[in-house]
């Protein structure tokens, strides 16, 4: 078993699920709090270098592979060319009114929107984290 | 004294040079008094009607101005793409 210390890596195991839903707290609330799709992917990602820090990127990788990073990357990029394509749609503004302005279901698309973009972001620093690790 | 062309064309360069640097640090606003507001202005008063979110950041960036946004998502995955294939184990 490779890696450092037991207390680091035990502590980074309890640590990660906790870095996880911060990064989807700031994804989900981006449109009412300062955060969005960006920072969110970006917390995401340190969670996964935090992991890769603890034990070795083998570990890692062994339980998130590469071809599950590009499967969700695609997911995410069609979905988002879909929604910002149909910001300018005509249904936008009935998807808009059925919504409460300052509260978790407002904000049009971008919610949506922000979770996506999120999903892009973390797959691809976790994806560049993946390949410079290795070298 | 005769001066080669070469160098009476470089003194007319500097010159030109010199005074649109000085005309721009002349012209130039001051630091919060920049008068032509308009966007700013009506992303701050209409934002939330026409978004309905309340970041007003974060409407701007997904939504009035969301095509620019998925051309930074194509320079991430971009960027990916090319570390991935520039870095990796040679066949």
């Amino acid at each position: 078993m490779l890696g450092i210390d037991v207390i680091i890596k035990t502590v980074s195991r309890i640590l990660f699920p906790f870095i996880l839903l911060i990064g989807a707290y700031i994804a989900l609330y981006g449109h009412l709090s300062p955060g969005g799709a960006f920072p969110a992917g970006a917390i995401i990602a340190s969670g996964f270098v935090l992991l890769i820090i603890a034990y070795t990127e083998r570990d890692v990788e062994h339980t998130f592979t590469k071809h599950e990073l590009i499967d969700i990357k695609s997911i995410a990029g069609i979905l988002l060319i879909g929604l910002i394509i149909s910001i300018s749609h005509k249904s936008r503004v009935e998807f808009l009114s059925a919504q409460t302005a300052l509260s978790l279901w407002s904000g049009g698309f971008t919610p949506f929107l922000n979770m996506v973009g999120g999903f892009m972001v973390a797959t691809a620093l976790v994806f560049i984290i993946y390949t410079l690790v290795r070298e | 004294m005769r001066f080669s062309a070469e160098k009476v064309l470089g003194l007319y360069m500097l010159a030109i040079l010199g005074i649109t640097l000085i005309g721009i640090v002349v012209l130039t606003p001051d630091i919060g008094s920049f008068s032509h507001k308009a966007a700013a202005n009506y992303y701050l008063e209409s934002g939330l009607q026409d978004t309905g979110s309340a970041n007003i950041v974060n409407s701007i960036v997904w939504d009035y101005r969301g095509y620019d946004t998925l051309g930074e998502e194509t320079v991430l995955f971009t960027a990916a793409l090319g570390i991935f294939l520039m870095i990796r184990k040679k066949a």
